[in-house]
């Protein structure tokens, strides 16, 4: 029996609800010699995501009637993940009913005739990029016609460029972040959403993104994770580089604010006053997320609260990340205080099948134990019910602990050397997206082959021949084709 | 008011609504993962679409904004566009809070809820009352993301010396009730250091710290094993750039094996010992001291190379991988320096 984490003889409420979840979470451990527990039920959860789609959600997700394009994602990326492609009939309906929660004026909102919300946006663009193509009908070219013009700039006058762009020029707040959508909120999910659709559809520039990396800096709490957002101090009408964050270190938000600061690097001009993301204190923050062997090594979202299965993805998918600011487990991290620079991982073995800054094969049993409902469906972790959202980010969990997927610099190097047009930083940008690589032999996967599932970008979370397709057809460019993997 | 005793009349047979055409969801297609709507949130969302088509602001507006968020919370068209009604038709915004108020309660943790407060208080200019009702929200759900970050936004937007006067008792009652809460302690750290220039609590950095190293300190002995007061303790130092040697000897009273029985040695006020009931060592404490050795450089790391080692064996095994990683990771940097 795993040691309970150690309550000092003073219980609190806190200490008294993670003593109550260590017991029911050690339940869920099988009998040894019972290996039925380190099945992924695949069939199962299949069967839950084809329901949902051709039947529809229950009543109780009236709750998401906003996140509409939440659902298909999250729905969409279940089965990509799992490895099940879908037929062109069901992508031909997933594109239209996408297409109707395009807004007028220039993004998606949460459903037909619903606000146009960065949200949204993300989920359905990164939809489109499972289900789209090019064409007719296909949605790629409908967000270019009615939206998104900038990326046949060469075809249109600048001054048509898209409502896309307007859009999100009009969202932007002095301390370079954005409002989700018109009177809306400040945090760092919009601006991870808003990043990720613009990197994707081309329409990133300097002029969008001035200022915001030093706002999702400012998000870092002590603790070391992020925040949702920081409040602007302003004193005699300049900004000051430190603002209080609002909200205590998070694992969505901290997700969040590592990929836009990674997404962001390209935009970033080294200089005294760049700004820093103490990416050392990230680390510590990071794995301490992680649960203990009695808490079957699930990752919590935020100190002295309890593991969640969505956090699998949050928290264990931020890993990867950190490697494209030279922070991995096989080199050291930069010991200045100039983090997130230039420094870059060099090809790497992984021989090790656990090495990582995470316990890979504790996540994976997390997961297989406590994640998945044994009605089909994953969840938070017993005895909740599986949803949608839970579904999807405990597979993407399971991906993240699977497989080691890094930014290559061989691939980095053979993508910069494809592109055809001007030199700069919308290249780079794209040779820093498309560089992340699945490593042959990092495979590392807990029971037998069969519960494998595919490998997902760590930046946008969508396979990464999703990835490359829809960014191959914004930016014109030809995505050169990545060597056969050997067999094992 | 809605009154959730009646009925609810659906807006289609509603005479005063008969001048809207409403406007079904989908038009043409079979849509893909429909949800299955109830009748009223049918009927009251295909209304509003109609609404929005025609641009009306109205005091009926408000009416069946009310009946759609009270069904779906976190449909942020329907806030906004009640916001914007507000506005056009100078609607009074004072009752508007009073509404708000039960609805945050009903639905604390719906982003939408939180912000329209925002909106309003911003109008309204009345944070105090504000504050009292945050605490209330918080009986409820004392870690609720929400109500700690709106919190902040309202100490911080308005930034006036009798709001922050009154947040250093307050934080200090909920750590009394639970000294893990670690929203708690987060707001604690932004009370104590983030607190802007102007409104402030007025005191200077060095008092500050000072008072807060002995707080935490005390909150550390009453219950070891707590992450959150660990990381106060390190985010206190960080901040005032003090280096973690400065407690060391505190520190040291956590990393042996056992409660030192002999409870008559005189009592060190600035070093409080852990309660007789703690668990030792702390891992926490481990992890402090190795940082501590580290920085001493070369004569320090293998101290602290020992230490992980104990923590990556044997008290942190789940932490394994990274505790080998600051092994490498430190005798690397000492040896090339």
């Amino acid at each position: 029996m795993s040691r309970p984490t150690p309550i000092d003889a003073y219980p609190t409420a806190t200490s008294n609800l993670q003593a109550d979840t260590e017991n029911i979470l050690q339940d869920h451990v099988p009998l040894e010699g019972g290996g039925g527990g380190c099945v992924l039920h695949k069939n199962r959860h299949l069967e839950l995501l084809v329901r949902n789609l051709a039947q529809g959600f229950p009543a109780r997700y009236v709750s998401q009637d906003a996140s509409q394009p939440w659902l298909m994602f999250w729905t969409l990326q279940s089965f990509s993940a799992l490895q099940i492609a879908i037929d062109p009939d069901t992508k031909q309906r997933a594109i239209d009913t996408i297409m109707q929660w395009q807004h007028p004026d220039g993004g998606f909102g949460g459903g037909s005739g619903q606000a146009a919300h960065l949200l949204p946006t993300y989920a359905a663009v990164c939809s489109l990029a499972i289900v789209g193509r090019h064409g007719p009908g296909g949605g790629w070219d409908q967000i270019d016609r009615c939206v998104m013009r900038l990326y046949r700039f060469d075809l249109y006058p600048m001054r048509r460029r898209d409502k896309l762009y307007k859009w999100y020029l009009s969202l932007k707040q002095p301390d370079g972040s954005f409002i989700v959508s018109n009177h809306g909120e400040v945090d760092v999910r919009g601006i991870y959403c808003l990043l990720v659709v613009a990197l994707i559809l081309d329409i990133m520039t300097p002029e969008l993104v001035n200022g915001t990396p030093a706002f999702i800096a400012s998000c870092q709490t002590y603790e070391g994770g992020f925040s949702s957002a920081s409040h602007p101090h302003i004193f005699d009408g300049i900004l000051a580089a430190q603002r209080p964050s609002l909200g205590e270190a998070h694992g969505g938000y901290t997700f969040c604010a590592l990929a836009s600061w990674v997404l962001l690097q390209p935009y970033i001009s080294a200089g005294e006053d760049a700004p820093r993301v103490d990416v050392r204190r990230l680390l510590r923050w990071l794995v301490n997320m992680q649960g203990l062997e009695i808490e079957l090594g699930g990752f919590k979202g935020r100190t002295n609260k309890l593991v969640d299965g969505c956090y699998s993805w949050w928290v264990g998918g931020a890993f990867a990340l950190l490697e494209a600011l030279g922070v991995s487990p096989h080199v050291p991290a930069p010991a200045s205080a100039h983090e997130g620079e230039t420094a870059k991982p060099a090809e790497s073995g992984w021989n090790d099948a656990d090495d990582s800054f995470f316990n890979r094969h504790a996540l994976q049993e997390f997961i297989l134990f406590a994640g998945q409902h044994p009605a089909g469906g994953l969840r938070d972790k017993p005895p909740k019910n599986p949803d949608a959202y839970h579904t999807a980010y405990c597979i993407s969990g399971l991906s993240a602990a699977q497989h080691r997927v890094y930014p290559s610099p061989a691939r980095r190097e053979v993508v910069r050397a494809a592109w055809e047009g001007e030199d700069g930083v919308r290249a780079a940008a794209f040779a820093e997206a498309l560089c992340w690589t699945e490593e042959d032999g990092g495979s590392y996967i807990v029971g037998s082959a069969a519960n494998r599932v595919n490998a997902t970008h760590p930046l946008f979370n969508l396979t990464i021949t999703h990835a490359e397709g829809i960014m191959a057809h914004f930016y014109k460019q030809t995505v050169p084709k990545r060597p056969p993997k050997p067999s094992h | 008011m809605a009154d959730d005793t009646t009925e609810h009349v659906l807006y289609a047979e509603r005479p005063e609504w008969s001048d809207v055409v409403p406007i079904p969801q989908y038009e043409n297609i079979q849509p893909l993962a429909p949800i299955f709507y109830t009748p009223e949130y049918k009927d009251a969302t295909d209304y509003f679409r109609g609404i929005v088509k025609t641009g009306e602001k109205s005091l009926r507006v408000l009416q069946l904004t009310e009946t759609i968020i009270r069904l779906n919370p976190a449909h942020y068209s329907a806030w906004q566009y009640r916001y914007e009604t507000l506005i056009v038709i100078s609607a009074p915004l004072e009752p508007e809070l009073v509404l708000t108020n039960a609805l945050t309660k009903a639905s604390p943790k719906t982003y939408q809820v939180w912000h329209h407060r925002q909106l309003l208080l911003t109008a309204l200019r009345d944070p105090m009352p504000e504050l009292a009702f945050n605490e209330e929200v918080l009986k409820a759900d004392a870690k609720n993301y929400h109500t700690w970050s709106h919190r902040q936004w309202v100490l911080a937007h308005f930034d006036q010396a009798e709001l922050w006067a009154g947040e250093l008792p307050f934080v200090e009652r909920l750590l009394n009730e639970d000294v893990r809460n670690n929203s708690a302690w987060h707001h604690r750290f932004f009370v104590s250091f983030e607190n802007g220039s102007k409104g402030g609590t007025g005191e200077g950095a060095d008092e500050a710290v000072r008072r807060e190293l002995a707080f935490v300190k005390g909150k550390i002995a009453l219950a070891p094993n707590n992450a959150s007061a660990w990381n106060y303790l390190r985010g206190a130092l960080n901040h005032t750039h003090l280096p973690y040697s400065t407690q060391a000897a505190f520190v040291e009273l956590y990393v042996v094996d056992a409660v030192d029985a002999d409870a008559d040695r005189v009592l060190d006020l600035e070093n409080p010992p852990p309660s007789q009931g703690a668990q030792l060592p702390c891992l926490a404490a481990i992890e402090f001291m190795a940082d501590v050795h580290e920085a001493r450089g070369k004569e320090g790391i293998s101290e602290a190379v020992k230490l992980w080692r104990s923590l990556a064996h044997t008290h942190d095994t789940i932490r394994k991988r990274y505790w080998e990683f600051r092994i490498r990771d430190a005798v690397a940097n000492t040896s090339v320096a």
